[in-house]
């Protein structure tokens, strides 16, 4: 087993060796879907379409982003798109409530870390499994947003609000640049700060951190609020984008991030992640569904490809894993 | 084995019968010619010829990396030859996956237990060849079945426990008996006392002895000079993947060995350089926690504290107590000769106590990240300038600790799992280097260890004693903590009962005040 899954440097940053050669795998792969799509269509590579395919790739992006850092630590966020429906309301009843926009704004993102710290206390306090705790919030999150709505949607008015995710800025649509909004950061983060090796670290075996000094609880704490976060700065991002807050949107977001983190080479046994490697794997998932509209395929058939090719990805993945074998 | 015969299913009688004595005692069972590994350009395992006998007791000693653990992987089918063949009963045979090496009757005896710890040690002895009703399995049959065994062998363990509440060397035990109940006719013991006592060391041996005069041939990878001259008929020595020599076991001796492994003599093995005890570094004053009471001891500048014991006599608890994993229940720590409450292990690094854990695997090293990482863990804070790491800062430092402790690596990526026992000890000492500390404590430092390692590790606690810290050095290898310590305790059921100075007492005296008879 020689081993040169993640690094550069000495930390797990994602620069040389096999894990660049699988980044480039996983681009090649979205460039060749491209080019597929482009040929099979006459659709497919008009401005419309392609401004389409970045817009709805990008929320599940900066969800899988989120969630990569929790996988890394060997946890998982099931509650991402209970926390962006949630939060969709949450922003929609400050608005018209009168609340100015930054401050609903701010307001909105402030619940996500506290949802996130709530996780991770129950994760380090209570002894919960990550999968129990955060699949409880799913569901009574889920509940507290159809009480706010009474069942069902508050409609905004703020075009401003509303105007951004349709704006471009430099011919790209906005809610793609928030991907690099949030992507640049993320990076420096997990790949050049301290806080990133310690995910990699408490990831890889919490005990040997915590004995090199290495606060196991803040890192939690740190990895769960990044993931509540980053779904309440999408659930703004979706309210502004459909102009209503509705408790019940983003169904099953939460398996699209976990999908595109772990097409990405996220290891969901914790310590084997980067942020390029979701921001591909969410892209190639919405080239799918966006093909496969085009190509007029029963939206059926989407998802047991999906499927299919998460398996299929995952399993090449770990064909090179072992490959130095 | 007796007691077996009426309890096991047509399936496994089968197969034993097939095994049983393939070839007379004293002729070769297995052959390995020319037998060669690459990993890539790397040569694991030179072209090696060495030839088993039906019946012996085969050591084979070597240092880290000499190709013993691929070794062993070949011969068990968990990894391929690259070239060269293998005879076993005088045919060739491919052995490119366990099933076939278990279906010939070559099992392994892994240093670290690979068993389900949540189920029974009957449930594990049977695991994979469970005796069956019509598909039902049969608990009740089992378990007596498992304890028949156990009790045959003189092993003291109850076959109902669950695996995982036993201690480690009795979790090796019963992998041993499990071996020993599937009509074994090669069995392979990489390293088995490592986490043993000397009761469950002596009990291990009389059961290699009694397999081995059933026709079984063992073969025995071991450290441990001593237990090599007590155990084997012959041993193959290898050094940096090349087999340098085969011998009998009464025409050599220690010093021939080792030379052959190392280059090296024995004197320069046990390194003990005396240095004139400074100021006090630490002083507990009855120090109670989880697993230790009333424990006072005191650490000087300069000096070895020796800690011994048997597993689960209380040291490594009262390390970590010190260390501050644990919160104390009673008794003062004075460090430097201020009282301080060291409530996590932040607070003890800050201080200047390093520790290097008892087991490396679970808390000593994040296994599947870099050497590198592992090794800057610590200090990731002191390498940050402003928001990120400093890289050159941190490629700087990893390298420097793996040139200066001569870690084999090729890099500082690879991963902390692909490096064998003594290297990976090296990375969790490298650690503590970046960091720096007054205080070391070193916690069965040289368990998995081969003797080139363990001198370096001894003449690195000389370095660090010549540097004004002191160390805590915690053992179960009595001659290890004996020859090293320039102040000895003993620890018996988490108290200290004894203390001697540097080879005041006898080794008897101390073993039996560990012991407590």
């Amino acid at each position: 087993m020689s081993a040169e899954t993640v690094d550069s440097g000495t930390g797990p940053a994602p620069r040389k060796g096999v894990s660049i050669l699988f980044g480039l795998t996983l681009l090649g792969l979205l460039l060749f879907l491209w080019l597929l799509l482009g040929l099979a269509t006459n659709s497919f590579w008009t401005p419309n379409n392609i401004s389409n395919l970045l817009r709805q790739g990008a929320m599940t992006a900066i969800l899988a982003v989120g969630q990569t850092f929790v996988i890394i630590t060997a946890g998982i966020d099931l509650s991402v798109g209970a926390v962006v429906g949630f939060t969709s309301v949450i922003v929609a009843w400050l608005l018209a409530a009168g609340v100015p926009l930054w401050i609903a704004i701010i307001l909105t993102l402030a619940f996500g870390v506290l949802i996130g710290a709530f996780h991770a206390f129950g994760i380090v306090r209570m002894g919960l499994p990550p999968f129990i705790i955060t699949l409880a919030t799913l569901t009574s999150l889920r509940g507290i947003g159809l009480l706010i709505t009474n069942g069902s949607t508050i409609s905004i008015t703020n075009e401003a609000f509303t105007n951004f995710s349709r704006a471009d800025f430099l011919g790209v649509p906005s809610l793609f640049w928030m991907v690099i909004v949030v992507a640049i950061p993320a990076y420096v983060f997990l790949h050049l700060s301290r806080f990133g090796r310690y995910l990699f670290a408490v990831g890889s075996n919490s005990e040997a951190a915590r004995l090199s000094g290495v606060n196991v609880h803040r890192t939690i704490y740190l990895a769960y609020i990044l993931s509540s976060t980053c779904a309440a700065f999408v659930g703004l991002l979706l309210a502004s984008r459909i102009g209503i807050g509705n408790a019940t949107q983003a169904e099953g977001w939460e398996l699209q991030a976990i999908a595109s983190s772990v097409i990405g080479g996220t290891s969901l046994f914790g310590a084997v992640g980067s942020v390029h490697g979701p921001l591909l794997g969410a892209f190639i998932l919405a080239t799918i569904n966006n093909g496969a509209n085009l190509l007029n395929v029963n939206s059926f058939w989407q998802r047991i490809i999906t499927g299919v090719l998460i398996i299929v990805i995952v399993y090449f993945d770990q064909l090179r894993r072992r490959g130095a074998r | 084995m007796p007691g077996l015969d009426e309890v096991s299913d047509s399936k496994s009688d089968g197969l034993r019968t097939a095994a049983r004595h393939p070839v007379p005692r004293g002729e070769p069972i297995l052959e390995m010619r020319a037998l060669q590994k690459k990993y890539g350009a790397v040569e694991a395992l030179k072209p090696a010829t060495i030839t088993f006998l039906s019946g012996e007791i085969h050591a084979i000693v070597g240092e880290n990396g000499a190709g013993k653990s691929t070794l062993i992987k070949l011969l068990t089918g968990v990894i391929r030859r690259t070239s060269g063949e293998v005879f076993w009963c005088g045919k060739p045979v491919q052995l490119d996956n366990p099933q076939e090496a278990i279906a010939r009757g070559i099992n392994a005896v892994h240093q670290e237990v690979v068993l389900c710890p949540h189920l029974s040690v009957a449930a594990n002895m049977f695991l994979g060849d469970e005796i069956n009703n019509a598909g039902l399995m049969r608990k009740r049959a089992m378990t007596e079945a498992a304890q028949s065994v156990l009790d045959d062998l003189g092993f003291n363990l109850p076959a109902a426990a669950t695996l995982g509440s036993l201690t480690i060397g009795q979790q090796q035990l019963v992998a041993t008996a499990r071996a020993a109940m599937r009509g074994t006719q090669f069995l392979i013991f990489d390293e088995p006392t490592a986490y043993l006592t000397r009761q469950e060391s002596a009990q291990l041996f009389r059961l290699i002895r009694r397999l081995q005069g059933e026709g079984v041939t063992i073969v025995y990878i071991s450290h441990r000079m001593e237990e090599v001259f007590e155990l084997a008929d012959r041993v193959s020595v290898l050094r940096d993947g090349t087999h340098v020599g085969t011998r009998k076991i009464g025409e050599t001796n220690d010093a021939e060995l080792i030379t052959l492994m190392i280059n090296r003599t024995i004197e320069q093995i046990y390194h003990k350089e005396h240095f004139p005890a400074g100021e006090t570094i630490v002083e507990t004053r009855g120090l109670s926690g989880p697993g230790f009471q009333d424990v006072s001891l005191t650490v000087r500048a300069g000096e070895i504290v020796g800690l011994y014991g048997l597993i689960g006599a209380g040291r490594s608890e009262f390390a970590l107590g010190l260390y501050g994993r644990h919160a104390s229940t009673a008794g003062e720590v004075y460090w430097q000769g201020r009282k301080v409450n060291i409530n996590s292990e932040r607070k003890a690094m800050d201080l200047g106590i390093a520790l290097a854990p008892e087991s490396r695997r679970d808390q000593g090293l994040c296994l599947n990240l870099p050497i590198g990482l592992n090794i800057n863990l610590p200090i990731f804070k002191r390498l940050t300038r402003g928001l990120t790491i400093n890289r050159q800062k941190e490629i700087e430092n990893a390298d420097r600790q793996i040139r200066d402790l001569k870690i084999k690596t090729p890099s500082r990526r690879v991963l902390a799992s692909a490096m064998s026992g003594g290297n990976q000890q090296k990375i969790v000492i490298g650690k503590w280097l970046s960091h720096g500390a007054k205080l070391f404590i070193f916690d069965e430092p040289t368990v998995g260890v081969d003797v080139g390692t363990k001198a370096e590790i001894y003449r690195l606690f000389a370095r660090l004693l010549e540097n004004g810290a002191g160390i805590i050095l915690i053992s179960s290898y009595l001659p290890e903590v004996y020859e090293l310590s320039d102040r000895l305790h003993v620890f018996r059921r988490g108290r200290l009962v004894a203390s001697h100075d540097y080879r005041a007492a006898s080794h008897e005296e101390v073993l039996t005040q560990a012991i407590g008879v």
